[in-house]
This record gives structure tokens, C-alpha cells and sequence, in this order.
């Protein structure tokens, strides 16, 4: 399952994906994607706004992420803060916000996993654990 | 004495965690681990990935910190433990 990147011949919103969404979640176009080239897709996502996350924008972000889900950021504020700058750190000097425990193999497809938030409902930390929380512990099951 | 190594990660609250307890386990017994630190220093980062194979296999499948290595034993353990666990592995004794 490669995936691809794909643009709205509408309103250019970028999607990066198997295949292509059938509604633009943004114009509500249906059928609007065409597949484009990683440069393309690097040139249509660069020349935008400059979203460059602070920590504390990157918080209220997976605060907002967990809202609606059986997990929440640990109450343990200076676990979080420990974690937030080790994830800014990362993101300055390795380009990802990897989680700080873990690292990186190098081998593209494997690191995408260490990216923050990760898949981590499959970590042995968090699956079928009443409180569950993923390896890092940035993120607990709410109980 | 087995070769014994601890990856961690300056921002790991769980390396922190575990770090008093080597610390302890290093002044209570003869064991002595290496330290490497792997998210601020390529070398040891490298080194870390040479014991892919070993850690992987115990770890998830990834290479996580913190992270106990006995290389001469070939075997890895990882994540915050109970002190009483982690002096049975390096001793390589049965845990209690």
C-alpha cells in the first residue's frame, strides 16, 4: 500500500494517502482529487502560511486531538514538559517531533512511526491496559 | 562481569526514573553499566542501532529507552522496572 500525494483542482488541499478522499473535506467538491508529484506536493505545502508549532501551540494541538477520544494528555505536568521539550528538540535536530523515548533506525518508513502523536493504541503500554498509557506516557487512557 | 549498557534519552522521564536505580544497583553490587545517551549524541545512537537485532526482539520491535543491554549474554530489556527486576537481569539471576 504505497502512498501517494493528491491535490484538489478546486481549493488545492494536499492529501497524502493510498488513495484519494472521494469529498474535499474543505470545498466539498466530490471527485476533485488529481495525483501530483512528492515536489509538487513539497512546492503546494511550502509556500504557505508559516505554521511553525511553539510548544505550547503543539499542546493546545493534542489537547484538541484528544478531545473526543478514550485517551487524554497526562495530568503528570512535568512528565509532559520533559516530553514536549525532548519532542522540540527532536523536531530542531532531526526534522520530525521523533518521541523522546525511542529512536530513530533510519530507515524512512519505520521512523514515520515515531512521530508524535504515534499509532500508539497498538503499544503493548496502552492495548487491553485498563490504564494504558503509550511509551512515552505523554498520552493515558481516560479512566 | 557481563558488559552491561543503558540507553536513555535525556528527555525520557522513564530514563530518569530508572537512573537513581542503576546508580544503586552500582553501588550495591559489582555490576557497572555503560551510559549512552542517544537522542543528543549520533555515536551512541549508533551504537544503540549495532544491538537493533537484540533489543528489537525484546522491545516491541523498536529501539526504545530506556534500554538494558548485557552483551555478552545477547539480551536487552527495557522501560521502567521495579529495582529488585532490574538487579536480577544484570546479575542474571531468575527475577523474584
Amino acid at each position: 500500500m504505497k502512498k501517494r500525494y493528491w491535490r484538489c483542482f478546486v481549493c488545492n488541499d494536499i492529501h497524502y494517502g493510498v488513495a484519494p478522499p472521494e469529498l474535499c473535506p474543505t470545498c466539498k467538491v466530490l471527485n476533485a482529487y488529481v495525483e501530483i508529484t512528492a515536489e509538487e506536493a513539497r512546492k503546494f505545502l511550502g509556500g504557505g502560511p508559516d505554521t511553525a508549532f511553539a510548544p505550547a501551540d503543539f499542546r493546545q494541538a493534542i489537547e484538541r486531538f484528544t478531545a473526543g477520544n478514550e485517551f487524554k494528555v497526562n495530568p503528570d505536568e512535568g512528565k509532559v514538559q520533559t516530553l514536549l521539550s525532548g519532542i522540540f528538540e527532536n523536531e530542531t535536530n532531526h526534522g520530525f517531533k521523533f518521541c523522546p523515548c525511542r529512536l530513530r533506525t533510519k530507515e524512512w518508513e519505520e521512523d514515520l512511526k515515531l512521530v508524535c502523536p504515534c499509532n500508539f493504541l497498538i503499544h503493548e503500554t496502552y492495548r487491553g491496559v485498563p490504564n494504558g498509557e503509550c511509551w512515552c506516557g505523554l498520552f493515558v487512557r481516560r479512566t | 562481569m557481563a558488559r552491561l549498557l543503558m540507553f536513555h534519552g535525556r528527555e525520557c522521564p522513564h530514563c530518569k526514573k530508572m537512573m537513581p536505580l542503576v546508580e544503586k544497583l552500582e553501588q550495591e553490587t559489582n555490576a557497572r553499566f555503560e551510559k549512552y545517551e542517544i537522542w543528543h549524541d549520533e555515536k551512541n545512537a549508533d551504537l544503540m542501532r549495532s544491538f537493533r537485532p537484540v533489543i528489537a526482539s525484546k522491545c516491541g520491535g523498536q529501539l526504545r529507552v530506556p534500554t538494558f543491554v548485557n552483551a555478552d549474554s545477547s539480551d536487552a530489556v527495557c522501560g521502567e522496572m521495579e529495582y529488585d527486576k532490574l538487579k536480577a537481569w544484570a546479575l542474571g539471576q531468575p527475577a523474584a
